[in-house]
């Protein structure tokens, strides 16, 4: 009934009817968009070019900021510390969340209240979780160290020694972010067709062979989406950082939300924490663009 | 007993095993929360206290104003889910049902919005909100009440557009087709055809908003000035502070501050695991 579709520009008016009413229904949208994301981005070019306290009018500074930014020891620090993070938590992550997808893509009474176990902490606040994790990680009686103890591990200082303090953190987002990845990849196991596996196994494909060559290439879409859902995610770490690293992160301990988040909302420093903002954004873009790009070469689209 | 029977039997005692890993340190919390000061530091640990200390949480409960931070986490998550719900579907509307210029890229636009991490507007959008003005806030702008922590939700946002979106596609063309011959506007079709087909949709989209916002963290505390407007996780942050090594304590107010959504969870849990199928974020 194509007829039914007027002719969209009938009434003079550039949009059309369907046009002004689509306006009507986006007006909450573009406003937004402009006011709070699309605006606010360009607003951080701007404002990552001067010096600015919010009580004293901004100053342009040219690139100065950007410039301190490459000098300032915690700044680099912040950026080491966030990519270690991501390049730990991400394919670890990702990596058992795999395994177990694939172990619980199977029938057996009682796999869903298993499968509550592995979700619950992604609903749960990140700041309660933290609590609860600062305590196991305690050195004083911490359940941790109880645990090692056992095996005749001596005790470890797990929040404040700086070489355990970032695995320690990167353990903990592990096991509160499982149970997005397993969803996800269970999902992307269920609509692998089982004529397939069948199939293979008549052929005399062994159970690694069918995993090999048939599950994970058809899994390669979830692993794909998986993959960019962590990666964007694990840079924004800051709430466990808050929490754990009290009264305030170290250089071990720092990461890029966190720099901002300490310039602009501590020190005030406005200036400072857009440019920081700004290359924060530019990685994320980047690493994003390149990791579309790539999957050309790796994902199988059935 | 074949070697099949036996592997299998291994896996689930893996994955039970696993499981339970995963719920320690919730029985741990909850543990922790029912001890008296003796035992929370003896060794080896005791998981079931001798007599449950009840009066933790009350001493939790008063520690604090907790009611008033309850509340105010209740109002923010109902307006930004309310906010979510509206301003996303009827942009979903537009973008799956309407035909109008720049439609695809101004869809792009807001996909692209979905990678920005939201801390990279930090700072502008305080600033915008340091600009508007208030005549019943200390500051006499945004900043210190609860404004900044909702009124976005109801400008729309790529992640329920999105949901939306790919549900409206799905109902069939021919439905609002019919209403059109019989006088109806898009507005009706909107009302009448595809949100109370969406109910699905809208549920998910409202479950994890109202999950983001009760979580919402880095938001309150850039905002929030004083104790009466504080939300519980910029409230268990101050409680952290205040309380440091109180162990009993702190446990206490970390398990009444996640309850709700565990419940949430527990209820819903379908909606939840169709919203990250279909989309896969979490915030």
């Amino acid at each position: 009934m194509t007829s039914l579709r007027r002719p969209t520009t009938r009434q003079g008016s550039p949009l059309g009817h369907e046009g002004r009413w689509a306006l009507l229904f986006l007006a909450p949208t573009l406003i937004g968009l402009a006011v709070l994301s699309a605006g606010p981005i360009l607003a951080t070019l701007a404002i990552s070019l001067t010096k600015w306290d919010l009580l004293t009018a901004p100053q342009f500074v040219g690139l100065d900021n950007f410039a301190a930014l490459m000098s300032d020891d915690r700044f680099l620090k912040a950026m080491r510390n966030t990519i270690f993070y991501t390049v730990v938590s991400v394919p670890l992550g990702m990596a058992i969340a795999l395994g177990l997808a694939m172990a619980l893509n199977q029938t057996i009474r009682g796999i869903a209240f298993i499968r509550t176990a592995y979700f619950l902490p992604v609903v749960t606040s990140t700041i309660a979780i933290a609590l609860v994790w600062q305590w196991i990680y305690s050195s004083d009686a911490g359940l941790l160290n109880q645990a090692i103890g056992l095996f005749g591990i001596p005790s470890q200082r797990w929040l404040s020694d700086p070489v355990l303090v970032m695995p320690s953190i990167v353990a903990m987002s592990i096991w509160q972010g499982l149970g997005i990845n397993v969803i996800i990849f269970l999902a992307g196991l269920q609509a692998i067709p089982t004529e397939l596996l069948d199939a293979a196994s008549v052929d005399g494909a062994g159970r690694w062979a069918r995993t090999r060559h048939i599950t994970l290439p058809l899994l390669t879409p979830s692993i794909f989406f998986t993959g960019i859902l962590s990666l964007i995610g694990s840079f924004q770490v800051f709430d466990q950082i808050y929490v754990l690293a009290r009264p305030k992160p170290t250089e071990a301990t720092i990461t890029i939300v966190y720099f901002i988040y300490e310039n602009g909302f501590k020190f005030f420093k406005m200036g400072y924490a857009t440019a920081a903002s700004w290359i924060l954004f530019i990685i994320v873009a980047a690493l994003t663009a390149v990791y579309f790009r790539s999957q050309d070469r790796w994902v199988h689209y059935q | 007993m074949s070697a099949r029977t036996i592997r299998r039997t291994m896996l689930i005692s893996l994955l039970v095993l696993g499981g339970f890993l995963m719920m320690v340190p919730f029985l741990w919390m909850i543990s922790t929360s029912l001890k008296t000061r003796a035992e929370v530091f003896q060794v080896p640990p005791v998981l079931f206290p001798a007599s449950p200390r009840w009066e933790n949480y009350l001493d939790m409960w008063n520690a604090l104003p907790f009611a008033t931070f309850f509340l105010n986490s209740i109002k923010l998550a109902t307006l930004n889910t309310v906010g979510q719900l509206i301003s996303c579907s009827l942009a979903a509307y537009a973008f799956a049902a309407l035909r109008f210029p720049f439609r695809g890229p101004l869809f792009g636009l807001l996909l692209v919005t979905l990678i920005i991490p939201a801390q990279v507007v930090l700072v502008p959008n305080f600033i915008l909100y340091r600009l508007l003005p208030d005549p019943f806030s200390v500051s006499g702008n945004w900043i210190g009440t609860h404004e900044p922590l909702w009124v976005g939700a109801f400008l729309g946002g790529a992640f329920g557009t999105f949901l939306l979106r790919q549900f409206f596609l799905a109902i069939p063309g021919e439905l609002a087709d019919a209403a059109r011959v019989d006088g109806a506007n898009p507005w009706q079709i909107y009302r009448y055809i595809y949100m109370p087909l969406a109910k699905p949709a809208l549920a998910t989209l409202a479950i994890f908003t109202f999950m983001w916002s009760w979580n919402d963290f880095i938001d309150p505390i850039i905002y929030l000035r004083d104790l009466e407007t504080f939300t519980l996780t910029a409230g268990l942050s101050l409680f952290q502070g205040q309380f440091v090594g109180k162990w009993p304590l702190l446990m206490a107010g970390a398990l009444v501050s996640v309850i709700p959504m565990i419940v949430l969870f527990v209820i819903a849990q379908r909606h939840f695991v169709r919203g990250i199928t279909m989309t896969g974020i979490k915030g």
